[in-house]
Protein backbone atom coordinates (compact mmCIF):
# COMPACT_ATOMS: atom_id res chain seq x y z
CA UNK A 1 0.00 0.00 0.00
CA UNK A 2 1.48 3.53 -0.96
CA UNK A 3 2.31 5.64 1.64
CA UNK A 4 0.00 8.38 2.80
CA UNK A 5 1.54 11.59 3.10
CA UNK A 6 1.10 15.13 3.23
CA UNK A 7 3.18 17.91 2.03
CA UNK A 8 1.90 21.77 2.77
CA UNK A 9 4.33 24.49 1.15
CA UNK A 10 3.62 27.88 2.61
CA UNK A 11 4.95 30.74 0.50
CA UNK A 12 6.01 34.16 1.19
CA UNK A 13 2.93 35.44 1.09
CA UNK A 14 1.42 32.86 3.61
CA UNK A 15 -0.36 31.42 0.91
CA UNK A 16 0.14 27.68 0.98
CA UNK A 17 -0.17 24.81 -1.71
CA UNK A 18 -1.19 21.28 -0.37
CA UNK A 19 -0.36 18.08 -1.89
CA UNK A 20 -1.57 14.82 -0.87
CA UNK A 21 -0.17 11.42 -1.68
CA UNK A 22 -2.11 7.67 -1.11
CA UNK A 23 -4.95 9.18 -0.63
CA UNK A 24 -8.67 8.24 -2.29
CA UNK A 25 -12.09 9.37 -1.98
CA UNK A 26 -13.80 10.41 0.98
CA UNK A 27 -10.56 10.30 3.08
CA UNK A 28 -8.68 12.39 0.63
CA UNK A 29 -11.74 15.11 1.13
CA UNK A 30 -11.55 14.86 4.94
CA UNK A 31 -7.38 15.30 5.00
CA UNK A 32 -7.60 17.66 2.70
CA UNK A 33 -10.09 20.17 4.79
CA UNK A 34 -8.42 19.54 7.92
CA UNK A 35 -5.20 20.91 6.23
CA UNK A 36 -7.45 23.72 4.47
CA UNK A 37 -8.86 25.13 7.75
CA UNK A 38 -11.47 27.90 7.25
CA UNK A 39 -8.30 29.38 4.36
CA UNK A 40 -10.07 30.63 1.04
CA UNK A 41 -9.48 27.71 -2.13
CA UNK A 42 -8.09 29.36 -5.42
CA UNK A 43 -7.32 26.13 -6.97
CA UNK A 44 -8.02 22.04 -6.84
CA UNK A 45 -7.21 19.66 -8.57
CA UNK A 46 -7.86 15.98 -8.29
CA UNK A 47 -5.17 13.71 -9.49
CA UNK A 48 -5.91 10.26 -11.10
CA UNK A 49 -5.10 7.79 -7.79
CA UNK A 50 -8.37 9.54 -6.33
CA UNK A 51 -10.63 8.08 -8.77
CA UNK A 52 -8.86 4.87 -8.78
CA UNK A 53 -9.46 4.54 -4.97
CA UNK A 54 -13.05 6.15 -5.22
CA UNK A 55 -13.79 3.05 -8.02
CA UNK A 56 -12.08 0.26 -5.51
CA UNK A 57 -14.17 1.68 -2.83
CA UNK A 58 -17.61 1.17 -4.72
CA UNK A 59 -16.57 -1.97 -6.45
CA UNK A 60 -16.09 -3.59 -2.84
CA UNK A 61 -19.45 -1.88 -1.60
CA UNK A 62 -20.95 -3.61 -4.77
CA UNK A 63 -20.24 -6.92 -3.40
CA UNK B 1 -0.37 11.73 -5.74
CA UNK B 2 -4.28 12.49 -4.80
CA UNK B 3 -5.26 15.82 -4.72
CA UNK B 4 -3.44 19.64 -4.81
CA UNK B 5 -4.76 22.41 -3.95
CA UNK B 6 -3.74 25.91 -3.22
CA UNK B 7 -5.29 28.32 -0.52
CA UNK B 8 -4.81 32.05 -0.13
CA UNK B 9 -4.73 32.49 3.92
CA UNK B 10 -6.92 34.26 5.80
CA UNK B 11 -6.11 35.64 9.22
CA UNK B 12 -8.97 34.28 11.79
CA UNK B 13 -7.49 32.88 14.84
CA UNK B 14 -6.46 35.68 17.01
CA UNK B 15 -3.69 33.44 19.25
CA UNK B 16 -2.45 32.31 15.80
CA UNK B 17 -1.43 35.89 14.99
CA UNK B 18 0.02 37.12 18.60
CA UNK B 19 2.05 34.42 18.44
CA UNK B 20 3.35 35.13 14.73
CA UNK B 21 3.94 38.50 16.11
CA UNK B 22 5.35 37.62 18.85
CA UNK B 23 7.83 35.31 17.49
CA UNK B 24 8.95 38.20 15.15
CA UNK B 25 9.87 40.35 17.94
CA UNK B 26 6.96 42.05 18.80
CA UNK B 27 4.94 42.83 21.91
CA UNK B 28 1.23 42.95 20.40
CA UNK B 29 -1.39 44.28 22.64
CA UNK B 30 -5.01 42.42 22.42
CA UNK B 31 -8.36 44.18 22.89
CA UNK B 32 -11.33 42.09 23.24
CA UNK B 33 -12.79 45.52 22.10
CA UNK B 34 -11.13 47.53 18.93
CA UNK B 35 -9.22 50.55 20.63
CA UNK B 36 -7.99 53.69 18.94
CA UNK B 37 -4.18 53.75 17.34
CA UNK B 38 -1.69 56.13 17.04
CA UNK B 39 -1.34 57.12 13.31
CA UNK B 40 0.50 59.76 11.87
CA UNK B 41 -3.27 61.02 10.14
CA UNK B 42 -4.53 60.63 13.49
CA UNK B 43 -6.72 64.07 13.50
CA UNK B 44 -7.83 63.62 9.95
CA UNK B 45 -8.75 59.61 10.39
CA UNK B 46 -9.18 57.86 13.67
CA UNK B 47 -8.16 53.98 13.04
CA UNK B 48 -9.31 51.51 15.30
CA UNK B 49 -7.67 48.09 16.23
CA UNK B 50 -8.45 44.69 18.31
CA UNK B 51 -4.43 43.81 18.02
CA UNK B 52 -1.90 46.46 17.95
CA UNK B 53 1.85 47.07 17.47
CA UNK B 54 2.80 49.96 19.11
CA UNK B 55 4.98 52.94 16.83
CA UNK B 56 8.00 52.53 19.42
CA UNK B 57 8.44 48.96 18.43
CA UNK B 58 7.89 49.72 14.99
CA UNK B 59 11.30 50.89 13.55
CA UNK B 60 11.02 53.75 11.06
CA UNK B 61 7.20 53.81 11.10
CA UNK B 62 4.98 56.75 10.94
CA UNK B 63 2.14 55.49 13.13
CA UNK B 64 0.76 52.07 15.22
CA UNK B 65 0.00 48.98 13.04
CA UNK B 66 -2.90 46.59 13.82
CA UNK B 67 -5.22 43.69 13.10
CA UNK B 68 -8.93 44.89 13.06
CA UNK B 69 -11.84 42.06 13.39
CA UNK B 70 -14.22 42.23 10.59
CA UNK B 71 -17.73 41.38 10.57
CA UNK B 72 -17.02 38.35 8.61
CA UNK B 73 -14.61 37.02 11.31
CA UNK B 74 -11.21 37.82 9.44
CA UNK B 75 -8.46 40.10 11.05
CA UNK B 76 -7.29 42.58 8.38
CA UNK B 77 -4.26 45.01 8.58
CA UNK B 78 -4.46 48.69 9.70
CA UNK B 79 -1.68 51.18 9.24
CA UNK B 80 -0.70 54.13 7.72
CA UNK B 81 -0.29 53.80 4.06
CA UNK B 82 3.26 55.59 4.56
CA UNK B 83 4.20 52.73 6.18
CA UNK B 84 3.80 50.32 3.17
CA UNK B 85 7.08 52.35 2.41
CA UNK B 86 8.95 52.22 5.55
CA UNK B 87 8.98 47.93 5.67
CA UNK B 88 5.58 47.58 6.61
CA UNK B 89 3.75 46.62 3.26
CA UNK B 90 3.03 43.77 1.66
CA UNK B 91 6.24 41.61 2.45
CA UNK B 92 6.08 42.27 5.74
CA UNK B 93 2.46 41.18 5.98
CA UNK B 94 2.98 37.88 3.59
CA UNK B 95 5.69 37.05 6.72
CA UNK B 96 2.91 37.58 9.31
CA UNK B 97 0.96 35.50 7.23
CA UNK B 98 3.23 32.90 6.66
CA UNK B 99 4.25 33.03 10.60
CA UNK B 100 0.58 32.68 11.18
CA UNK B 101 -0.14 30.12 8.76
CA UNK B 102 2.64 27.14 10.22
CA UNK B 103 1.52 27.64 13.42
CA UNK B 104 -1.78 27.23 12.39
CA UNK B 105 -1.62 23.94 10.68
CA UNK B 106 1.01 22.67 12.99
CA UNK B 107 -1.43 23.22 16.27
CA UNK B 108 -4.13 21.38 13.89
CA UNK B 109 -2.37 18.83 12.88
CA UNK B 110 -1.09 17.97 16.56
CA UNK B 111 -4.83 18.12 17.68
CA UNK B 112 -6.11 15.66 14.50
CA UNK B 113 -3.30 13.52 15.28
CA UNK B 114 -1.29 13.91 12.06
CA UNK B 115 2.52 13.41 12.24
CA UNK B 116 5.02 15.94 11.36
CA UNK B 117 7.75 14.30 9.23
CA UNK B 118 9.94 16.98 8.13
CA UNK B 119 10.52 20.93 7.85
CA UNK B 120 11.94 22.44 5.52
CA UNK B 121 13.00 26.18 4.72
CA UNK B 122 13.27 26.73 0.64
CA UNK B 123 15.05 29.51 -0.76
CA UNK B 124 13.20 30.91 -3.61
CA UNK B 125 13.61 33.78 -5.92
CA UNK B 126 10.45 35.25 -4.29
CA UNK B 127 11.71 35.16 -0.71
CA UNK B 128 11.77 31.59 2.01
CA UNK B 129 8.98 28.95 1.82
CA UNK B 130 8.40 26.58 4.62
CA UNK B 131 7.54 22.86 3.17
CA UNK B 132 5.81 20.73 6.39
CA UNK B 133 5.36 16.83 5.70
CA UNK B 134 3.42 14.64 7.50
CA UNK B 135 1.85 11.67 7.77
CA UNK B 136 -1.26 9.99 8.94
CA UNK B 137 -0.66 8.75 12.53
CA UNK B 138 -1.68 4.34 12.38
Amino acid sequence: MQDQTITITIDEQGHSTLDLEGFAGRTCEKVFDDFRGGDRLSNERKKPAYFTGQQVQQEKSQR
Amino acid sequence: MSKYGVSITELKEEKYLVDALREMGYRPEVHHEAVPMNSYYAEQEAKQANIIIRRHELRGACGDIGFARQPDGRLTLIADELDAYHGYGEKWLGCVQQLYKEKQTLAMARARGYTLKKREVIQTKEGQQVRLQFAVRR
